[in-house]
């Protein structure tokens, strides 16, 4: 099952072995409806003020990773609409255990709204643990 | 017969937090409904290629809940890659695998949501042609196919002739009407708890395409007496009811009484649009389907001899 937030409290974490090397989050597509990879433009991540851009976002759907620029050639790979993408940026060191406010943009491409009104972005924020 | 049905979208802010696919179709035959609306990318687990055992489940489930599955909802996604639109050799296969698959789960209508081209929402002219060459596979199925008439566009204009002209040549084409073309009252343009940028990040360009989404159209349901034939299904949208068991913004009644004197065949699907507060969905569709049997027991009563 999903949270209501598009931005979910589960699988927040460092990754990395050892020391870690990095950070990721687990958001479910903000759609109503699951999408073609191909149609996402990436997700910008806020995390504490510190802004990691769209391109350094590593998106692992399906157990697969990929970056932004692969998304947009992976025309037969889904966001399901079931299962949250998790996204994931190097960040020498990790996130400190506590609290952290978390800001995640994702922008798409939706076929039938006109041009002139795309691509859609949408902006979610919570606040997330992180236990250890 | 009108059938009174539910679309699933209806369960956008429950489904897969409170409501697993099971309790979703158990609410809807809880409610009496029996017809059931689900988006393919939205409701079938592994879209556009669920396991068997998923396949399976669905059945027992709509054979359990006795539900007659309606409307297969499916996007046409013309934008699929960035630098340029879908052409019709891509097009096509896109709509014979979600015709195959609606056969598969047993849906007798199909609705692709066309990428458009212009403000006014004209269709991608890929359509036409990608249409006429997946008929044979609708016709093999006993699927019809039906484009969505979705504010703003309006019934009379060049997209509605354009579709009518290829359904005056087979059975297998026609309408789906959403009702949110008769809105004849203002609503709240939001019912989504985070925030969404169209395009232009400009806040006025924002405020004014919110304005344009929710603003009344003030269709005329008498308008819709001529197309009735073609009218494979119709999506009751709805953003609210009242204790009273009223429409605020949509006028059923006329509605309703324009589908009865035709002697329409068809589900009237429950579409609910409001607020995404966790169980609100339930509660509003029941509203609307006590609602929509009323209008229609009362013109039934109406137009009988």
């Amino acid at each position: 099952m999903l949270e209501t937030h598009v931005i979910q409290a589960k699988a927040f974490k460092n990754v990395g072995d050892g020391e870690p090397s990095g950070f990721q989050v687990a958001v479910r597509c903000p759609y109503y409806r699951g999408v073609w990879a191909s149609l996402l433009e990436g997700a910008e991540l806020v995390v504490d003020g510190e802004t990691f851009a769209s391109d350094s976002v590593r998106w692992t759907l399906g157990g697969t990773t990929y970056t932004a620029d692969e998304l947009a050639e992976s025309t037969d790979v889904r966001w399901p609409f079931e299962e949250p993408a998790i996204l994931t940026v190097d960040k020498p060191g990790g996130l400190q255990p506590g609290l952290h406010e978390v800001e995640v943009a994702v922008t798409w491409r939706w076929s039938y709204i006109p041009v002139e009104m795309q691509p859609t972005t949408n902006i979610s924020e919570r606040k997330l643990v992180l236990v250890s | 017969m009108i059938d009174f049905g539910v679309s699933l979208y209806s369960y956008g802010g429950d489904f897969l937090v409170t409501m697993t696919l099971e309790d979703c179709l158990a609410d809807v035959a809880d409610m009496g409904a029996t017809g059931i609306e689900i988006l393919a990318d939205t409701h079938i687990a592994g879209y556009p290629t669920p396991t068997a055992e998923w396949v399976d489940e669905w059945h027992r489930l709509v054979e359990r809940y006795r539900l007659t599955p309606t409307c297969y909802s499916s996007w046409l996604d013309t934008r699929l890659r960035k630098d340029r639109t879908l052409t019709v050799d891509e097009a096509v296969p896109i709509l014979e695998r979600d015709l195959e698959l609606a056969h598969r789960l047993g849906f007798t209508i199909i609705r692709p949501k066309l990428g458009v081209i212009s403000l006014d929402l004209v269709p991608d002219p890929v359509w036409r042609e990608t249409v006429e060459r997946a008929l044979p596979k609708a016709v093999e199925y006993g699927i019809r196919i039906a484009p969505e008439i979705h504010a703003p566009t309006p019934l009379k204009s060049k997209i509605v002739d354009d579709y009518l002209d290829l359904a005056r040549q087979t059975e297998h084409f026609g309408l789906l009407i959403d009702t949110g073309i008769f809105q004849n009252a203002e609503r709240s343009g939001t019912h989504s708890d985070s925030r969404y940028v169209f395009g232009n990040p400009d806040p006025a360009l924002a405020a004014q395409v919110a304005r344009e989404m929710s603003k009344p159209m003030n269709e005329d349901p008498a308008d819709l007496v001529e197309l009735m034939p073609y009218v494979f299904h119709v999506h009751a949208k709805f953003w609210d009811m009242t204790d009273e068991l009223t429409d605020p913004h949509v006028p059923y009644d006329a509605i309703v009484k324009v589908l009865v004197d035709a002697g329409w065949t068809g589900s009237l699907s429950s579409e609910y649009e409001g607020p995404r507060d966790l169980y609100r969905a339930s509660d509003m569709a029941r509203r609307q389907q006590a609602m929509l049997r009323r209008l229609v027991a009362a013109q039934a009563a109406v137009a009988a001899p």
